[in-house]
């Protein structure tokens, strides 16, 4: 198994994610963008959230924009309206919903008009409104809105006479400011004439007409009326009826907006989008909320005190649980609509590599979604994609990758069980827990070959997961073929993981028979090796035992068999979010993966038990005191942090120790005739650069055969440099009496050539 | 016409090249990743041709444009 680079960023290839049906019904799941339950409840679709959030922040002049909007007589409104607003409030499920029409009142009363005109330019076409009832004043109003010139036909003497007729539930106050609006209005006002009389006289004068609903009906008896559009198509004549003030407001709007239709000679029923109230499909969670009563509206801070109860109805559940969206600030829908037009383009910039690239691939999010939206599944669907078609850098991906031959390769190590034929088991423990604790591992395999009957045989390796997640699938592929042989050659024996990700990739790959070793030790029950542990510890799910309800359980039993005191953390079990080391964060991006594990930690100032090597790592990089459930069960402790050349050691040497101690064998360390020394200061730059002590070396061992370094006079030290597969290895060094001392290490891909 | 030159490193004659025992020299070379190429002014033997790539060099601008491509 190789690993080249193979792109060129002057090949073009291109293949798609999803078909356009399948990108949409993937992004219908995620619901943060469906309207509140308020709004959505509201024909005129009055945005409460927005409103509400104003006058909590004491923005009553905001509030009030935002409820002109809406409306021409906000005054009318916001007294009459019959508010499904309020009927639809969440809030309503625990306590008493918020008083959105108080709140509405309490922007008129104490916000400011906002000033300055219109944008639009004044139509040409002229309007005339025949007759007064609440229909017609607020349709006077939505075509000033739009810029109509509009004459009001109507029997009335003037404004207050008007606005009491048509809303006579007003207060004289209301009434009189509602009267002023309609006077500021470019409304031509024909007063105390007959509407019906006027009609045949003038209504030629008018491009478009409109009538109260009785006038109407007194100049067409048994009138037809389209609903939908509010026009009597016959005699081109806008109206509606008057069943309420909501209603008749919203009756307005559309008469208004057929009004545009006909003015452009267009059918009225025309591109008319998404009017009134809809369903939505929007899920929030009263987690937490506590209900409460309405708190009465008298001046400005109690206004500001009922607004501020609105909870802002959103769904944010995958974000609140998952550090990648956090760290991206999208919602899985935009995230997959940008990562399916990252992988369609085919030249440009590819600026969603990174996030496709950060995702833990952990399946958290499929779990928190009230709608199962799996964004480790888009996310890997585009790795593969990206794979490919050749657009899949190799940079990311590489160190991990080559772990995993390492693991495969080098370090690996299959055998049955010494004195036995045939094995009934084979004990993979995982590339993790050999690379990070292999005392653990080595204890737990003696004890195996101890309590179990019919052999236990061995193998050291990586299950492919690594492959698998870099969407590398021929890799991956080729190391599933591998191992089938491997465990083919032991007799397909019954595998006992030690970690819960290699469990679920070993059956994804069709392995008949999978078992975590915790399952086995409840059977056998503990070791005489056990430590008890009286103390309480917070215990982190592994993102691999997702799904797992049984690995779940028997962690718990055997932790508490051992005396921890379990403490479950928010998000644990099934939502147990990824420690920064699934779908290789640690290696594409370590901000995000950083973040990951600092929001695990969050959850508990306890020290952590995991039953994933990698989680107990990460946290213990992080400070905190973190233990493996293997590590109490053998005691036998892991390495504190070892660094990335440690890994490999630690692998290289547990293979070393055990074919040595069980089977006799000795695997002989290459003797390199010449010693290697690090500074502090190169060790911390080669594990932060990813490069490999024995990448050093290598490239030392070219330097002893070529002769090829370079004097650097000002610092005093040499420098060589090898190519090693796709990188270039520079080393900065000091000889010493038995070889070298490093100063520096560093690295680049690109080649580096002479020009004539 | 002037050869175009992304980058331009003199070693100011503060470079020796252990195998040939000479001082390195301003050069002609050339950075490819990707299938793209950089013309650039390295520190470059004249005997053996050995290229040297300061650590600022590999860590700063050959880094950012090695990423760059990746992305393309």
């Amino acid at each position: 198994m190789k690993i080249e680079e193979r792109r060129s960023t002057h090949v073009y290839r291109q293949k798609r994610m999803f078909t356009k049906e399948e990108l949409e019904e993937r992004e219908s799941l995620c619901v943060h963008e469906q309207p509140a339950y308020c709004n959505a409840a509201c024909p005129l679709k009055l945005d409460v959230k927005a409103l509400a959030a104003a006058l909590a922040a004491g923005d009553f002049d905001k509030a009030l924009a935002l409820y002109e909007k809406i409306t021409p007589f906000p005054h009318i409104l916001s007294t009459g309206c019959e508010a499904p607003c309020e009927s639809s409030c969440k809030l309503g499920q625990l306590g008493e919903g918020i008083a959105i029409r108080e709140l509405e009142r309490a922007a008129l009363a104490y916000g400011a008009k906002p000033k300055g005109a219109s944008l639009l330019r004044k139509k040409q076409q002229s309007a005339a409104i025949f007759g007064a009832d609440l229909f017609s004043l607020f349709l006077a109003g939505e075509l000033v809105k739009k810029r109509y010139p509009v004459s009001f036909y109507c029997s009335q003497k003037d404004g207050l006479s008007l606005v009491k007729d048509c809303a006579p539930w007003l207060s004289q106050e209301a009434a009189e400011a509602t009267a002023g609006l309609l006077n500021e209005l470019d409304i031509a006002f024909k007063w105390g004439c007959e509407p019906e009389a006027a009609y045949w006289e003038d209504r030629e004068k008018y491009a478009l007409i409109a009538a109260a609903w009785d006038t109407a009906r007194t100049l067409y008896p048994g009138l037809e009326t389209d609903e939908a559009v509010m026009v009597c198509r016959e005699q081109r004549l806008i109206t509606g009826s008057t069943r309420g003030v909501l209603d008749s407001a919203f009756g307005a709007k559309r008469a208004a907006l057929s009004a545009d239709r006909l003015a452009q000679h267009l059918d009225p029923g025309n591109t008319r989008g998404e009017e009134g109230s809809v369903a939505t499909r929007l899920y929030t969670s009263l987690e937490g909320v506590k209900p409460s009563k309405r708190i009465p509206v008298k001046d400005m801070d109690s206004a500001m005190a009922e607004a501020a109860r609105c909870i802002q109805c959103h769904c944010d559940e995958c974000i609140k649980g998952c550090a990648y969206l956090r760290h991206y600030k999208k919602f899985p829908r935009i995230l997959t609509r940008e990562i399916y037009n990252n992988v369609s383009i085919i030249m440009g910039d590819h600026m969603m590599n990174k996030p496709i690239n950060a995702c833990a691939l952990c399946g958290q999010c499929s779990v928190l979604c009230p709608n199962g939206y799996d964004m480790a599944e888009v996310c890997h669907i585009a790795r593969q994609n990206m794979v490919s078609t050749g657009k899949m850098p190799l940079a990311p991906h590489e160190f991990a990758l080559m772990d995993m031959l390492f693991s495969n390769g080098e370090a690996f190590l299959s055998r049955k069980q010494p004195g036995f034929k045939k094995c009934s088991y084979v004990f993979f423990p995982g590339c993790q827990a050999a690379a990070i604790a292999p005392a653990t591992v080595r204890a737990a395999y003696l004890d195996l070959c101890r309590r179990l009957d019919g052999g236990v045989a061995l193998m050291l390796g990586c299950c492919g997961a690594i492959g698998d997640w870099a969407g590398r699938y021929e890799l991956y592929g080729e190391t599933v073929d591998f191992l089938g042989k491997e465990l083919g050659e032991l007799g397909s024996p019954e595998i006992i993981a030690g970690c819960p990700s290699c469990k679920k990739q070993l059956l994804s790959q069709g392995r008949e028979s999978v078992r975590g070793i915790w399952e086995i030790l409840e059977e056998l029950g503990l070791p005489e090796t056990a430590e008890l542990r009286q103390r309480p510890m917070a215990l982190h799910d592994a993102c691999g035992a997702r799904g797992d309800a049984k690995t779940q359980e028997s962690i718990r039993r055997i932790a508490a068999k051992l005396g921890c005191e379990i403490r479950d953390t928010p998000y644990s079990g099934d939502q147990s979010p990824c420690c920064g080391y699934g779908g290789l964060t640690q290696y594409t991006n370590r901000e995000v993966a950083r973040e990951m594990t600092e929001s695990c930690l969050e959850r508990s100032p306890l020290p952590y038990l995991s039953y994933c090597m990698a989680c107990r790592d990460r946290f213990a990089r992080e400070g905190r005191e973190s233990l493996h459930l293997l590590e109490l069960v053998y005691g036998a402790a892991a390495d504190n942090c070892p660094d990335i050349s440690a890994k490999r050691y630690n692998r290289l040497g547990l293979k070393q120790q055990l074919l040595k101690e069980l089977w006799g064998e000795e695997l002989k360390m290459e003797d390199l005739g010449f010693e290697v020394e690090y500074t502090p200061e190169a060790e911390e730059r080669m594990d932060d650069r990813m490069i490999l002590r024995s990448d050093v070396i290598q490239v030392l061992q070219h330097l002893r055969e070529s002769g090829e370094a370079v004097l650097e006079e000002d610092s005093g030290l040499f420098v060589t440099r090898e190519r090693l597969g796709n990188v270039t290895f520079w080393v900065k060094y000091s000889e010493t009496e038995k070889g070298y001392l490093v100063h520096s290490a560093y690295s680049h891909r690109m080649t580096v050539v002479n020009r004539l | 016409m002037a050869d175009k030159n992304y980058y331009t490193v003199d070693p100011e004659g503060k470079l020796m090249c252990m195998k040939c025992r000479c001082k390195l020299q301003k050069g002609k070379a050339k950075f490819m990743y990707l299938d793209n190429g950089f013309p650039v002014e390295l520190p470059v033997c004249p005997r053996c041709g050995f290229v040297y790539v300061p650590e600022e060099l590999a860590l700063g601008k050959v880094l950012s444009v090695e990423k760059a491509l990746e992305d393309k």
